[in-house]
């Protein structure tokens, strides 16, 4: 018979995982070197490891933000107990910038990390905030509850330049194209970790990967079950809204029912008031108050709404409504309405409600893991973009469903948005105006009262008086019922002539796969991947040319990429990436966008590394498909049927019927981006009544926009000194861009049609006033280049105290006097300094930690206004104290502790304090 | 390795110091929407250290037919003055009025009225609206004292300014001047110009000098009562006041005179207001073309007689669908008086035309003898004859002296008020209307007076503000100061006051600016540059009711 050996060897080791304080790690990863088994830590830090294996052989303990070690086995059922000593910064394990596992000191490309313990110990008020604190990092504030993070410049509020992902899924709304912060985003508890890739990174992550990348990562069940939650109350204490309550709270619940299912569920509900936005500033810059015939105040609405009186003397006089000739008394000027303030048109109630569940499922009890996870989130907060919404009821939906293991994972997930309840802000101002009176009636009012008054002796400052008085004569004033009423209507009517509303119902469908094939070559290490997206507008024709059923449109995009190192010598590594990735849009030309860097390892302690990368952004389904009426203009966007669809009717003057043959015309958006002049020439041919003043516009369509970055970076470890620093160049091309211009209806702009008396056609038409003033959707042939440097040095001062400091600077490099029409809209300081200070255990249980900004003044541009952000200083501190038997941490804490208010852009509120306390419990 | 940690550390925050941003500062220069700072003023060559306005009506800040104390306040020189004040120029006395009625009185009687206010349609005196009032500035009782740096006297011609005596109560209202006498102050005899003299300005400005001298002829349809001042007369007039006021040096500017008959005074009125469809006209004008039919019947005959050419001229018809234009006396049309009478008493129809009015065959002679006389030298006017602004309150209504005397040469009352409608059956007396032969007697001598004036300032070194065009632009395209279109229209045009003639306030401060602006060009001063001409909005178009 056969002597059969069965070679059946098991050995069992297990023990407890702690750190350096004593407390015990969840979640720390054991593997048995060599080879890919091993376990993770349970939540009191206990392990077991049973593996097919005789001991000698050695296991290795990593816990992310920790020093890995390694540890000899010898013997069967072993106890071994690790304390893990707390790593630095550098040797934490990013994802992100490689799309695969590796520290952050060997990462190929700039990235920031932001993990349990940053999220513990930051003074501010949450984790998002905390961000703030990054280098290179911008957080410009919108609202209380709505921040809109960004890398390297060339931000609005409507940040469409900087991806936002939690867990793989994109968090922008389908109709915004951008996040909303964190408002429908993560609870803290949940967090496992945030890394964010500064600069362009379309090779790995395709389009809007242009200023920089934000990854959320949350806790997996298998990894991290049981019940942890906070809860944090406080109060927001500004100048103009007063001390108020602030409330927010999260809860977790995972359990690992088997080792082949597990489930999560978070919650998360936050409520407090909004930073009001007080300010009465002229938004224009011209120095006016309401004593001024047109001032059109920054947080005022309804006086954007602003004409010539002199044409509306001129009107009446036809109408025979003002005595013949009485046009020479009314001034050629402009008058505004008067609008209402912000704080009469919003309650200023901040809240979020989000809740997201998962069910995660191991067939085989391994590392393959088919997740279904489903996210909602309902908000209300204010955003700026254009105008400024009252963002209520806002509702964001996402379901995905992602099958993955350590080598591959294919997802796809859709995202719906509902607008709910929000509307802008500035219309209603305008339109509960309007409900009360219509322009035409008030203006008539308005001019009536001024030559009148002047007959009577008035001079024009007095007559201006006199005549708001007497057009403002029974305005609804805030409070009444019949201001209730109006503003009701407006903010339940999505047609912007009458009301305000903001209807949108749109989705995304997307789709990503990656495979690493690092386990299988030896050679480098290669991944593919692709991704693929479908866009589904639906706002009824509100805000998109989506009157006849939603719009949809694709675009797919592939990639690879091979990471190799070598050993250059004894003491120096190489590390070679490169990446290539190609995207189709349906309505663009498919492009390559690559990336290839080189890092250099020197003994261990010193990285070196040098980058490109190439970026591109694909225009915004807002950019290709809106169609709206604005008021002073209609913006039609640039996709190649877009413009056709804008199909509005328009009466013809006297002169203008004579010519056409008709009395109106149906006109649509093709007219601006094939027959247009530019809206500034012809206002210079008004004055000059020179033709030749005429400059043709004529915008192309819109195409993607494009940035390369070259990047040096160096990281090092000198005796207790950590140094991250990376400088980079950035190019950009055919930059997304507005033109307004202004297509008569009838003549070529060309001018090669006349009338008979030689008058070329279109200038008849600009004459007659006969023509419709568009915002186009279209690229710039500007160059534009920027460049900046961020450095980072932390250490440990006094004994165990943590200091940190770095330095941000970015630089636009753009001639504005030569290019006076052209907006890059930088908003970005050119310098900008923070500082931190703390320990984690000033004595036992108890840590503190103190951070400090400082941000240079800038200029703010952005379509809603233009103006000046001052330099500013920010105090944020925090007292935790923590008590292992509760397994609770308790913090106080408060932000902008000067109570110095601030803002981080024009036409927001300023930004006040916050002070609170929280306790959150099992999170340690 | 302490130290190394500290310096790094420390050297972060150097971006605190760190200088003000170009990119910044480029941004905020393109937002900002405010002008570019402006430079200073500087007076250049000018010394404006004791200024002294001569003139008439314009200068004295005559508006709305009165001076008052808020119209000179906004008198030009008083704004030019105004901004003399910013480049070293001293205190400006003005010779105010006792209200702001406006209007004089000598010993208690009143002999100018108070100001016209606009009354809802058009010009009004201020007592419609407000009722009666007392004049309160009596030049008997209140003068004040002088001197005076606004030498403006309402209705000085030219050669009123050199007279001695021209401001003597003693005068009045022979030889004197209400508004003179009450700036001679202790020198009762001295000229307008001697009083200017003895302050011996540095820098002076003489405006409409030769204005009223053309001006009364005009308000006065050219009747031959206020005749055009001599050319010679003028010119010795201005020489005089131009050397005397120089002769110690002294700097200024001299406006010349706009062709007045653009003022809204004269072209406010049309040569055809009589509309068919007014009731009280509408229905009588089949029988007035009857009447005129006959009339135009003897033009005719006359002319194929060869007894006259011009019947075609002096045809009369009303049309019953568009306004007509008035019937106007021509003393340029040969006086065919004699023709008619004989033409229709020779023609045997007449008894029976007379029989139309219910008049016996016997009136006959005595009739047409009447039509000669009022038709001898009539015709309808056309656009291009002129009429003053007061034509409109007579033109329609019945001449009552010429209704008594048809009365009172056997007329029955109906026939005679028939025949003495103003511009309709009566013709328009030459008061009422200028012909373009008139006209042209006005330009020719404003064109005379406006050489001399040129010469004049060359000669001296003054500089020249050209009045003339400005109106003429004022008048027809309109012209643009600041956010303002003005034209000449009446009430609503903004540059001319209720009165026609004169100015608003915001049409002296035009007046000021057009002077500022001569000044920078001939003396180098900056005061268009520098941003300190008057605001168009500061000044108003006119003053109300109830300013008292």
């Amino acid at each position: 018979m056969l002597f059969c050996v069965v070679s059946f060897a098991q050995t069992t080791v297990k023990g407890k995982i702690t750190d350096n304080t004593g407390l015990p790690l969840p979640g720390a990863n054991i593997v048995v070197v060599g080879t890919s088994s091993g376990t993770v830590s349970d939540f009191d830090g206990n392990y077991t490891l049973i593996i097919d294996q005789d001991p000698p052989f050695s296991i290795r303990v990593s816990y992310t933000g920790f020093e890995a070690q390694t540890i000899e086995i010898t013997t069967n059922d072993q106890t071994v107990d690790v304390t893990l000593q707390e790593g630095n910064t550098l040797d934490e394990v990013v994802i992100s910038a490689s799309r695969t596992p590796e520290r952050i000191f060997e990462s190929p490309v700039t990235v920031e990390r932001f993990g349990l313990k940053e999220i513990k110990n930051t003074a501010s008020v949450d984790f998002y905030d905390g961000l703030e604190n990054l280098k290179g990092v911008d957080i410009n504030t919108n609202s209380l509850t709505f921040k809109s993070i960004n890398t390297r410049g060339f931000a609005t509020f409507a940040n469409t330049r900087f991806v936002q992902l939690v867990d793989g899924m994109d968090n922008s709304a389908p109709a915004l194209n951008f996040p909303l912060g964190n408002l429908l985003g993560m609870t803290e508890t949940d967090v496992l970790s945030v890394e964010l890739l500064p600069g362009a990174s379309s090779a790995l992550y395709g389009a809007n990967a242009f200023n920089g990348i934000l990854f959320m990562r949350s806790k997996n069940p298998f990894d991290h079950s049981g019940i942890s939650g906070y809860v944090k109350r406080g109060i927001t204490s500004q100048e103009a809204a007063g001390d108020n309550p602030y409330t927010d709270l999260g809860i977790r619940m995972a359990y690992k029912f088997s080792e082949k299912f597990a489930a999560k569920v978070n919650f998360g509900y936050l409520k407090g008031t909004d930073w009001f936005a007080v300010n009465e500033e002229d938004k224009l810059n011209r120095g006016l108050t309401r004593d001024d015939p047109d001032y059109d105040g920054i947080n005022v609405y309804g006086d954007e709404v602003s004409t010539d009186i002199n044409d509306v003397a001129q009107t009446l006089e036809s109408l025979g409504l003002a005595p013949p000739g009485s046009s020479a008394l009314v001034p050629s000027q402009n008058v505004s309405r008067t609008g209402y303030n912000e704080r009469d048109l919003t309650n200023y109630n901040a809240e979020s409600i989000k809740a997201d569940w998962g069910l995660y499922f191991r067939p085989w009890e391994n590392d393959f893991e088919i997740q279904y996870v489903g996210k909602v989130g309902s908000g209300n907060t204010i955003y700026q973009g254009a105008n400024r919404y009252n963002i209520k009821n806002f509702f964001l939906q996402q379901h995905k469903l992602e099958v993955r293991n350590n080598n591959f994972f294919v997802r796809g997930y859709v995202t719906e948005d509902k607008a709910g309840d929000s509307y802008d802000m500035v219309f209603t101002g305008i339109n509960i105006n309007r409900a009360w009176k219509d322009d035409q009636t008030w203006f008539g009012e308005y001019v009536g009262a001024y030559i009148g008054a002047t007959l009577g002796g008035a001079t024009d400052a007095q007559a201006h008086a006199a005549a708001r008085t007497q057009a403002d004569t029974g305005r609804y004033l805030p409070g009444t019922p019949e201001y209730e009423a109006a503003f009701n209507r407006s903010i339940n009517d999505p047609d912007l002539s009458t009301g305000s509303k903001f209807q949108d119902n749109s989705k995304i469908y997307h789709a990503d796969a990656n495979y690493n094939f690092g386990d299988m070559i030896d050679f480098a290490e290669i991944q593919v991947g692709g991704s693929y997206r479908t866009y589904k507008l639906n706002s009824s024709g509100t805000i998109y040319t989506d009157n006849n059923g939603p719009i949809l449109y694709s675009e797919v995009g592939v990639y690879t990429q091979l990471q190799r190192s070598l050993e250059v010598s004894e003491s120096v590594e190489l590390k070679l990436t490169g990446s290539i990735r190609y995207d189709k849009s349906e309505l663009f030309d498919g492009f390559f966008s690559p990336r290839l860097s080189a890092g250099f390892t020197i003994n261990e302690d010193h990285n070196i590394r040098a980058s490109y990368q190439t970026g591109f952004r694909n225009p915004t389904t807002q950019d290709l498909y809106i169609g709206l009426d604005v008021g002073r203009a209609i913006l039609v966007g640039g996709a190649p049927d877009n413009p056709a669809r804008d199909i509005r009717n328009y009466d013809l003057s006297t002169n203008g019927t004579a010519i056409t043959g008709q009395t109106n015309i149906n006109f649509d958006g093709t007219g601006a981006y094939n027959n247009s002049f530019f809206a500034n020439s012809v206002s210079t041919f008004g004055e000059t009544m020179n033709p030749a003043d005429l400059q043709i516009a004529n915008s192309n369509l819109a195409q993607p926009e494009q940035v390369s970055s070259f990047e040096l970076g160096y990281r090092g470890k000198f005796d207790g000194l950590i140094i991250d620093a990376s400088a980079y160049y950035n190019q950009y091309q055919d930059f997304l861009a507005n033109e307004t211009v202004i297509a008569p209806f009838y003549g070529d702009v060309q001018l090669t049609q006349t009338l008979p008396g030689g008058t070329p056609l279109a200038v008849a038409a600009i004459a007659n006033g006969d023509w419709q003033a568009y915002q186009t959707y279209t690229n710039s042939d500007e160059e534009v280049n920027s460049y900046g440097a961020a450095i980072q040095v932390s250490t440990k001062v006094l004994g165990d105290f943590d200091l940190s400091a770095n330095y941000t600077y970015a630089k636009l490099d753009f001639d504005v006097n030569q290019n006076p029409d052209f907006r890059t809209n930088f908003n970005t300081p050119e310098h900008k300094v923070k500082a931190s200070f703390g320990n984690t255990e000033l004595f036992k249980n108890f840590g503190f930690n103190v951070s400090w900004r400082w941000s240079d003044n800038f200029f703010w541009e952005a379509s809603f206004g233009d103006g000046e952000v001052p330099a500013y200083h920010v105090l944020d501190a925090q007292i935790n104290f923590r008590i292992p038997s509760l397994k609770s941490t308790f913090k106080a804490g408060a932000t902008n502790l000067l109570q110095d208010e601030y803002f981080t852009a024009f036409g927001t509120g300023l930004i006040g304090s916050q002070y609170y306390v929280s306790w959150t419990i099992n999170n340690l | 390795m302490k130290k190394l940690k500290y310096i790094t550390l420390s050297l972060l925050t150097l971006g605190m110091v760190a200088c003000e941003n170009e990119l910044v500062q480029d941004l905020r220069d393109r937002a900002n929407t405010n002008d570019e700072p402006l430079p200073e003023l500087t007076t250049g060559t000018a010394d404006f250290s004791n200024y002294v306005a001569v003139g008439a009506s314009f200068t004295a800040g005559f508006t709305d037919n009165a001076l008052f104390i808020a119209a000179q306040e906004n008198s030009f020189p008083n704004i030019i003055a105004s901004k003399f004040a910013l480049a070293g120029g001293g205190v400006f006395n003005q010779p105010l009025m006792n209200d702001n009625f406006g209007g004089l009185a000598v010993g208690g009687n009143r002999i100018t009225d108070p100001r016209l206010v606009f009354g809802g349609a058009g010009p009004v005196p201020l007592e419609a609206v407000i009722g009666p009032v007392t004049v309160s500035t009596d030049i008997a009782v209140n003068n004040p004292t002088g001197p005076f740096n606004n030498l403006g006297i309402p209705g000085a011609k030219s050669f009123h300014l050199v007279a001695p005596g021209y401001g003597n109560l003693a005068n009045f209202p022979a030889a004197a001047n209400p508004y003179a006498v009450r700036v001679t102050g202790n020198t009762p005899n001295a000229s307008i110009l001697e009083l200017a003299m003895a302050q011996s300005p540095t820098f002076v400005t003489i405006s409409e000098v030769g204005g009223n001298d053309v001006l009364g002829y005009a308000t006065t349809g050219g009747d031959g009562t206020n005749p055009i001042t001599p050319t010679a007369t003028f010119d010795a007039s201005l020489n005089a006041l131009v050397a005397g006021l120089t002769a110690n040096g002294a700097q200024g500017v001299i406006g010349n005179l706009p062709n007045i008959t653009s003022l809204s005074h004269f072209t406010t009125v049309p040569h055809n207001p009589l509309d068919p469809s007014n009731p009280d006209f509408g229905p009588l004008i089949p029988t007035l073309n009857s009447l005129f039919g006959a009339l135009n019947g003897v033009y005719a005959f006359l002319e194929s007689q060869g007894a006259i050419d011009d019947a075609a001229e002096r045809t009369i018809i009303f049309s019953e669908t568009e306004a007509s234009a008035v019937v106007i006396v021509d003393e340029n049309l040969a006086n065919i008086s004699t023709l008619i009478t004989q033409t229709l008493l020779a023609n045997p129809a007449f008894p029976a035309f007379l029989a139309q009015f219910g008049l016996p065959p016997e009136a006959a002679p005595q009739v047409a003898g009447l039509l000669g006389v009022v038709y001898g030298q009539s015709r309808q006017a056309t656009a291009d004859d002129l009429f003053v602004l007061p034509s409109s309150s007579v033109i329609g209504t019945v001449n009552e002296d010429f209704f008594a005397f048809l009365q009172s040469q056997g007329l029955p009352p109906a026939v005679a008020g028939q025949f003495s409608v103003e511009g309709v059956t009566l013709p328009l007396e030459d008061k009422w209307a200028l012909v373009p032969e008139e006209q042209a007697e006005i330009a020719v001598a404003t064109e005379a007076y406006n050489g001399t004036i040129s010469a004049v300032a060359s000669a001296n070194g003054l500089a020249l503000v050209d009045l003339n065009s400005i109106l003429v632009e004022a008048s027809t395209t309109g012209i643009m100061f600041d956010d303002f279109n003005m034209n000449t229209d009446l009430v609503f045009g903004g540059l001319v006051s209720l009165d026609g003639i004169h100015l608003t306030a915001r049409g002296y401060a035009l007046m000021a600016n057009s002077f500022l602006k001569a000044i920078d060009a001939t003396y180098g001063s900056n005061f268009e540059a520098s941003g300190n001409l008057a605001k168009a909005g500061d000044y108003p178009t006119n003053y109300s009711p109830s300013l008292q």
